[in-house]
Parts: structure tokens; sequence; C-alpha cells
């Protein structure tokens, strides 16, 4: 419940609708219907109005804004226009959101998520109350009861709180958790960090996306590349897609840019595209594509290395680039072309034909500017780095690199210094698995949570306790605007307000090459005692008496609007900013090949790519024959809450379905173990079970269960809570060896009857 | 007078579900709940369906956004005792709220499940646009447009009534207004209804399918096209680009 409806008296009695109307609706109801139907008006309440017609208004809103400012349900951000109403009867109120016009990005459009952001705003089990302390001797997590387990304290005194054990704890106590933020505030938490002398700094993103952007970084030593598909000139646009296992039109980012670039690619441009979707899993994007080939799981990264066997091996690839730009090809091409890559080898552990690998292969490599784009499914896996490197030198192989339609180097909006510019941190952080060791060890006493969503979205351990219990023994400040199952286990939660009630400003995610700047502004003030995270963070400094912590002199309450004009000051003027809402940087400029790695050049690394053949099948006969795999849907709100209806309701587009997710089983395999449509079933691993509801479908490789992401929340709300299974709960924690990311890919599972 | 219809290009549809969620924002309509789920008793006004065919691996399916057909001949107005739907000069077919029983012939009557029941009264969320009524969109005799008020008063949904898509008809009819009053705006372009305007992939497209020169026509013109449940004579105005 939010402030408008608080502030609202009580609706008066509904009036009696006046005579006239209820006897000639019964009387129509007599007369014109037989008495089956009669039975069925006379049980219906009859319906009441609230005033009688007449008197109702012919208008009822007052004055009604666009308010430029940018989405934050998923890493993409983009900019949207918030349409704000003053009603007659002096209310305002939030009543549609729309895509940006300015935005090149995403030519003024936005995907569903962003409609949700009205949900976000006035989502029921947003904190309602200053911070919240917990009262000692109460549950921390499942059965967290937020009214009573914990007492109102002033702002004030939790910061004082919060302050007091960071001044006594040494630094490197301190784990800061990143969920999905603006980029202001992440520039704020890792600048926090940086003042307070912590390296503990994990970026929950990199859950997702750490495997992917090493095996990348392998090659050019740049953590920006992304995939364009289309050029400013629209002449110039990707021909051909090869997708290993990459949602790109449901989870890959930048999702709205890749919708809009989807539909242009297949009608508006003088070559329409072809996708080609390698994938266990019947996706929408392979449901899309032009072909769906059915692989098993975690034989991306071979299969990559089966097709630049092909490539080489008939001489189609673009010797221009290999021989200018790049290192490392001849040891490449020598491994590439060994025994166990040919097709015919590949084709017996990966499960798609020799001969449609070879064709693959020669349309790839013939129709340019050509993508093979690696996907989460590719490279969550203990060898995931290397499988993303495998995919990624099929793009330089085919001369993809910083071309028109290939991949791009994004750039970033100039904007002012930070105090503490040029100290050591990583943007990224630390990896998944120095902070999983931390925790562990018990090195670790106080963690502040920004917006984290850390629970729902970690693979269980199986060594070293539960999360749970990792969890239940620290000090953890929850900063976040709603109920959500981190908020559980919190010792004092701050409310901060939702990304529509914030300033700071956005960077577009890489993706278009040219830089784009977007601003957030409030649509409405703060809801309740809610505050801006900038604004804790300073509070947070100043009581820490943290020197180098703000860039700015400001009071706290200007302080987020103050930092966000200081960031933004050197390329765009305050006042240009807020109305247009984006700043678009100049064109880019292909084919500047500036790669940060020590050649100078795209370097091939051959010497780890053989164990991309050492992919483990699912077991016939042992006790966990089925491979679990994940994905996630269009509608999974990236924020980690879950909660709103509009979201859950038409949650998997592909089944029809929502309010759950579904056990999803091939048909033959699900006959095997006796399970129908719409069972109650178990799925069991070392690691622990989930019950879910079975769904049994031809769209799925024989020995893989699919289970989306984003349900089986428990302290999220009315709208979430015992929504589904989280089938993070039976993943296991392996590790992608280079970049520590957990392999969410490669847990195998049993299936049986509840 | 025009003749409003819808042309969607499979083609470019991915399933985002961005047009179904745009409607319920733009139309007020209320959301769900597991249970009402359970009991096909939510409402939707557009709703993006997933029909599946074949075997192993040689899968089909077609993602199909499904809002109202808005039929030439729609047999939910045959149906009706009460006349509460009708079709409106511009083939636009509307239900008016104060005169439905809730007998639900037109539910059964409709091939595309197009329409929906209010089994419950309309919960008051704070997010809902307090300018639009679908069940009061004027006096209904002497319509010009079909309407001639303006923005609309509040909506009052109510129990027992059923109601659909109407292409959303308050914005084509303020345009007509603002056209009328001088203003340089074409319905199709720079006026559609929120479904069109929320697709990210452009595939929907809103038009004047009796105008040749519309750009409804000309995409009708260049390729073939799809109608829903032809053989039901209901000649639908949504129409379907295959891919």
């Amino acid at each position: 419940m939010s402030q408008a409806a608080t502030d609202k008296p009580n609706s008066p009695e509904p009036k009696r609708s006046n005579g006239f109307q209820i006897s000639r609706r019964a009387f129509l109801g007599v007369s014109a219907a037989a008495a089956a139907v009669l039975t069925v008006v006379l049980a219906l309440k009859r319906p009441k109005l609230a005033e009688p017609v007449e008197t109702q208004t012919t208008k009822a809103i007052d004055t009604q804004e666009l308010i430029p400012t940018s989405c934050l349900n998923c890493p993409t951000r983009c900019a949207i226009r918030v349409r704000k109403v003053q009603t007659l009867a002096g209310e305002t109120k939030v009543v549609r959101i729309f895509g940006n016009p300015n935005s090149a990005y995403t030519e003024g459009k936005c995907c569903s998520r962003s409609h949700v952001g009205l949900q976000v705003l006035y989502n029921p089990d947003r904190f309602q109350t200053k911070p919240l302390v917990r009262k000692p001797d109460t549950t921390k997590g499942r059965g967290v009861d937020f009214v009573n387990d914990f007492e109102e304290s002033e702002w004030a005194d939790a910061i004082q709180l919060i302050a007091d054990r960071l001044t006594a704890a040494s630094p490197d106590r301190l784990l800061i958790l990143e969920g999905l933020n603006t980029t202001s505030n992440e520039d704020l938490i890792r600048q926090f960090a940086l003042a307070y002398g912590t390296p503990n700094l994990f970026v929950e993103d990199g859950l997702e996306t750490d495997a992917d952007r090493e095996g990348k970084m392998l090659a050019d030593g740049r953590s920006n590349s992304w995939y364009e598909l289309m050029s400013e000139d629209e002449t110039e646009s990707t021909k051909y897609i090869l997708s290993f296992s990459a949602g790109i039109v449901e989870s890959e980012r930048p999702l709205a840019r890749n919708l809009h670039l989807w539909g242009e690619l297949r009608r508006e441009v003088p070559n329409r595209v072809k996708v080609v979707s390698f994938d266990p899993r019947y996706s929408v994007t392979a449901c899309r594509a032009d072909e769906w080939l059915p692989i098993n799981p975690g034989t991306e990264g071979a299969l990559a290395m089966a097709i630049a066997q092909v490539i080489i091996g008939e001489g189609l690839y673009d010797s221009d680039f290999i021989n200018n730009h790049t290192d490392g090809f001849s040891n490449y091409k020598t491994l590439a072309m060994i025994q166990s890559f040919s097709p015919d080898s590949v084709s017996q552990i990966s499960g798609v034909d020799a001969d449609t690998i070879r064709r693959i292969a020669r349309e790839f490599a013939q129709s340019k500017p050509a993508i093979a784009w690696s996907g989460e499914a590719a490279t969550s896996w203990p060898y995931g780095t290397f499988a993303s490197h495998a995919i990624y030198c099929l793009n330089a192989l085919v001369g993809s690199i910083d071309v028109p339609g290939g991949i791009v180097y994004q750039q970033y909006p100039p904007y002012a210094a930070m105090p503490t510019d040029g100290l050591a941190i990583s943007d990224t952080g630390i990896s998944f698995r120095k902070m999983a060791d931390l925790l562990r060890d018990g090195a670790i006493d106080t963690a502040i949570g920004f917006q984290s969503n850390l629970i729902m979205s970690v693979p269980e351990s199986r060594e070293g306790g539960k999360w749970d219990e990792i969890l239940k023994n620290l000090f953890y400040v929850h900063v976040g605007p709603a109920k959500s199952e981190m908020a559980a286990y919190a010792d004092v939660i701050l409310p901060a307000c939702t990304y529509l009630e914030d300033w700071g400003y956005e960077s577009a995610i890489p993706g278009s090459g040219y830089a784009e700047a977007r601003i957030k502004q409030p649509v409405v003030e703060p809801f309740n005692e809610s505050r801006p995270t900038a604004r804790i963070l300073f509070d947070l400094a100043n009581a820490t008496a943290l020197a180098a912590f703000s860039p700015v002199l400001s009071t706290p309450e200007e302080f987020p609007s103050a930092f966000a004009q200081y960031r933004t000051a050197p390329f765009v003027g305050w006042a240009d900013f807020q109305s247009a809402g984006v700043w678009e940087g100049p064109g880019y400029t292909y084919q500047k090949y500036d790669f940060a790695t020590t050649s100078g050049k795209f370097e091939f690394h051959s010497d780890q790519l053989e164990r991309l053949l050492n992919v483990k099948l699912p077991g016939e006969g042992t006790d966990y024959p089925l491979e679990l795999t994940i994905y996630r849907p269009v509608l999974e709100i990236r924020s980690g809450s879950q909660n709103f209806p509009w979201a859950q309701e038409v949650y998997l587009v592909m089944h029809g379905r929502g309010w759950k997710n579904l056990v999803e089983i091939n048909r033959e395999t699900a006959h095997e173990y006796g399970i129908g449509e719409g069972d109650e079933v178990i799925v069991e691993s070392v690691f622990g079970g989930i019950e879910g509801e079975a769904r049994v479908l031809e769209g799925m490789r024989p020995g893989v269960v699919a289970i989306a992401t984003g349900q089986g929340h428990f302290a999220s709300g009315r709208f979430a809570d015992g929504m589904g299974a989280n089938p993070n709960d039976v993943i296991g924690t392996e590790y992608d060896e280079e970049s520590g990311q957990p392999s969410f890919f490669s847990t195998r599972v049993s299936i049986r009857k509840a | 007078m025009a003749n409003w219809g819808m042309v969607i290009d499979l083609d470019k549809c991915v399933g985002c579900q961005a047009c179904s969620l745009a409607c319920k924002a733009e139309n007020n309509v209320p959301h769900g709940s597991p249970y009402e789920q359970k009991r096909h008793q939510d409402i939707y006004w557009h709703k993006v369906i997933a029909a599946t065919e074949g075997e192993y691996p040689s899968v089909n399916t077609q993602i199909i956004p499904m809002p109202c057909m808005h039929c030439e001949h729609p047999p939910c107005v045959n149906v009706c005792p009460s006349k509460a739907t009708f079709k409106r000069g511009d083939g636009i077919v509307i239900q008016n709220f104060r005169r439905c029983l809730g007998c639900r012939y037109c539910i059964v009557a409709c091939p595309y499940g197009a329409r929906n029941f209010n089994f419950k009264d309309q919960e008051n969320e704070e997010y809902q646009r307090p300018d639009l009524p679908p069940d009061l969109a004027s006096e209904w005799g002497g319509l010009k447009f079909g309407a001639e008020i303006g923005p609309w008063p509040y909506p009052h949904r109510t129990r027992g009534v059923v109601e659909k898509c109407t292409y959303c008809f308050h914005r084509i009819d303020e345009a007509l207004l603002r056209i009328e009053n001088g203003e340089d705006i074409e319905i199709g372009v720079d006026v559609v209804p929120a479904c069109v305007e929320a697709c990210p992939t452009e595939a929907r497209y809103f038009g004047d399918l009796d105008d040749p020169n519309s750009g409804v026509s000309k995409l009708l013109a260049s390729r073939t096209y799809i109608k829903l449940r032809e053989e039901m004579a209901t000649s639908p105005k949504t129409i379907y680009l295959p891919r």
C-alpha cells in the first residue's frame, strides 16, 4: 500500500443504482433469456454503480505529464517515459510506461518488462516504515515475520548502528553485495567500498556473465564487446546468427534492443537474416529461428570447434583479418583440425548430424556479417570460459570483429571524475568462488546488500554449509524497496525507494557501439519513509567518517540529484538531459582493431580448448540419469522480486501458463519414467529436491529436464510466495575454472511422481 | 467511414507479451490470480497463445497474439439478446456494459475466445487510469464517431458483465476529434491501439482496410495472409501474416 492509497479517505458507501435500470435489467432478463439464463442472472450480484450516470464527469484528469526516465527491471535499463496524471479529485497517479523515442539504442521501444514498472512502484509489499532493526532471537530466512520480528527505528539511529559496526570492524571483514542497481548507484557503491577499504565487492550480475566475458577477454582483452546486429546504416545488417543456447529474444541482453532489431532483421532489411539455434530446449528463440537443432547440453563448445574445422578445412575463413589482426592462429588451426573435432566425431557427442554441421558451417562462413552468439547455457559450465572463447573465435574466423553488424566495442559517456578513480578495484568486483570461499571460511562477519537477490540466484552448496546457514550467521544489512528473501535474512532493513522515485544516470550496456546515457529522475516523491540509495550511502559514509566518498558538496537530501548532475555535466546540460531523457554519443568507428591483449592483436588461445570434448553426458542407469537445464523467461523481472501480477499471470508464454514454473520434459523420457502431463513430480539431485508440475512436450532433447527460474519465492509478498519452485535449490556449486562463475547447467537429476 | 483492421506479422513477433501488458495498463483490465487462472476466470483483452504441432525434433510452435478479431460478421452480435454488443459504423465490435445481462451467449458464440466474463468486482488499483471507461463511452444514440465526449469518465467494471478488446476505440475517437479540430495526425501512423504502440518488434499494424493507400492495405497486398477460422464465415479484421 503506498502513500497515495493511505491518504485516500475510505470510499463512501456505494449508492444504489436507480430503480428504472434495475427493472429494465430484470425485464430484459425475463423476456429475452431462457430460464437457465435467468438463474445465472439472479445468482449474480447486481452491478452497483458508485455514482449515478448523470453525475459521472466527462473529464477525470486535471493535468498530465510524460516524464522521461529509465527502466530498471533488467540490466538493459531502457529509456522510458512515464505518464503521470493529476486527477480532478486531487490524486496523483502513475498510469502508463512507454518507450522514449529519443533513444536510438532501442528506437523508442521497450519490452514487456518495462510495463511492469507500475506494479514495482505500487507493489503492496513495499516497506512502509522507517528502517527496521531485528529483535533478538527471531527467525531469519524462511518463516520470517516482517511485522513482529522487527522494530522500527529512526533513520539516523539505524545508520549510526551500522556505522558503529563498520568503524569497529576491520574493513576486509565486510562484504558488499550488489544486485541490480542504477549505474549511478553502482558507481557510488564501488566508491563506498573503495573509501571504506574493503576489496570484497560482489556483483551479482557476474553470476550469469563472468565466464562468457572471461572467454571473450582471453581473445581481445576487452570487456565491452557485444553483438551489434545492425549498424546505423541500415543496409549493413547481420545476415546470419548462430545461437549457441542463447535466448536472444527471451533473456539475452540488451533485450528490448534485440527484440526491436529482430523485427527489423526479419522484414525491414534487403537481406533477411537467417537464425540457427543450437539448444537442448525448444526455446522462444529456437521457435522463432529458421532452424532449431537440438543438442546435448554442454556440447556447444565442441560444436563450435567442429564448425571451425569445416571453415578452416575448406578455406572459408577471412584470411585478411586472420593474417593482419590475429595471433596464435597456427596453433589454433592445428588443434581445430584434429580428428576428435571433426564433424563426425562431434556429432557423436553433440547429437547434431555431421552433414548438418558442415552445411551450417558453410552457410555461416559465406553469409557476412555473421554472428556466433554464446548464451548463458553454453558458458555456465566448469569449462565455460573456454566454451565462450571457442564460440567467440568463430566470429574472428569469418571476420566479424569490429565490422558493421558484427562484434562492436561499446563506448561509454565521459563522466566526471570520482575521487577514488585509479584506485585498484576491478569493475566486476570479486568472483563468485572468492566470495563463497570467504563466507564459508568465516572471513566475513558483516554484509551490506544493495537490492541483493543472492539467496535466490546462487546454486546450493554441498560442502561448507548451505547458504541458509551462512546467511543466518552474518550481520546483514539489506537495502531495498520491498520484501524479499534477502530482507528475510536481514538484521537491519533500510527501505530504499524504487527506480521510479530515484535520481541517477544510466549508461547503455554493450550492443550499440556508440555511447548513450539516460537520466533517472523521480516520477513521484519517494513513498512512505523510503530514501534513495545514493542518500543512504551518503549518510552512511558521513557517519563512518569516510573522507574520500563524495565528489560534490551537498546536503543529504540534495545529494542524489547533485551527484547525477556532477557526473553528467561534462557532456550534457542538466535541463536538456531532464527534458530529453537521453544523451547520445558520437557515432561508432569500425575497424579500429584496438585490442587490449599483450600482442595487441586478437589472440586465439588453443591450449585448453581440447577440454571441450570432455563433456559429461547423462549417465544411463545411474541414480541421477537426467540433466537439468534452467532458463529465464522474458517476464522474469531481474531485480529479484516477482511480486507483480502482470508478469506472473503470463509467465510462460510457450505453455500459456502463469503463477508458477513447470518441470518440462520430453514426451519419450516422460513415458519412460511413467510421468504424465500435469503430474506432480519431484526433481532430485544430490543437493536436494523440489516439487513441480510436469509439462510433457515434444520440444525438448530427451534426457533433459528444463525449469524456468524466477519462481519459488518465500518472502517476497502476496503475488510471489509459494508460486512454483526455485531450481537453484537442486543445483550444486561447481565453478568455471577461469572466472569462478558457478556452473548452473551441469547438475544431474532424477525425476519421479510425487 | 473507415473500416479499421489490424495486421500482425507472425514473422516478426517473438511472444514477448508487451502487447498483453500494455493492453492491461491502457484499459485497466484487472489482473488475475492462480485460483482464477485455474478456472479460466481471469480477464485478458489481449492474450498470446502458443499452438504446437509435430514430434521431436520436427516441432513447430506458432506464437499467436490474440486481440478481438472485430469480425465483419460477428457471431457475438447475432446472439446477444439485449443488443449489448454491437458493431460500430467503423467496424469496431463493442460492448455496452450497461445493457449486458451477463448471459454469456456471446462467449459461447465467439470462435476466438476473445470475450471475458467479470466474475468479480474490479479492485481499485493505484496505477489505474482515471480517464478511461470501457463501460460508458457516451450516450449511445446520436453517435458521430462512436462518441464525442473526449476523455472518458471513471471506469466502473461491474461483476456479471462481459467485456472484450475495443481496438482502443477511445484513442481512435479522440484522434478523430483532433483531426476535426485541424490537427495534422493520421490514425494508423500517429495514433494506434496500445498493443500496436507497445510492440518492440513492430510486428503490428493498424489502419483502414478500405483505404487502398493505408499501411495495412499495402501490407496485405504484398504478402500472403491468413484469417483465423475463416470457415466460420466471420471475416475477421485482425489479419495475420505468416512467415
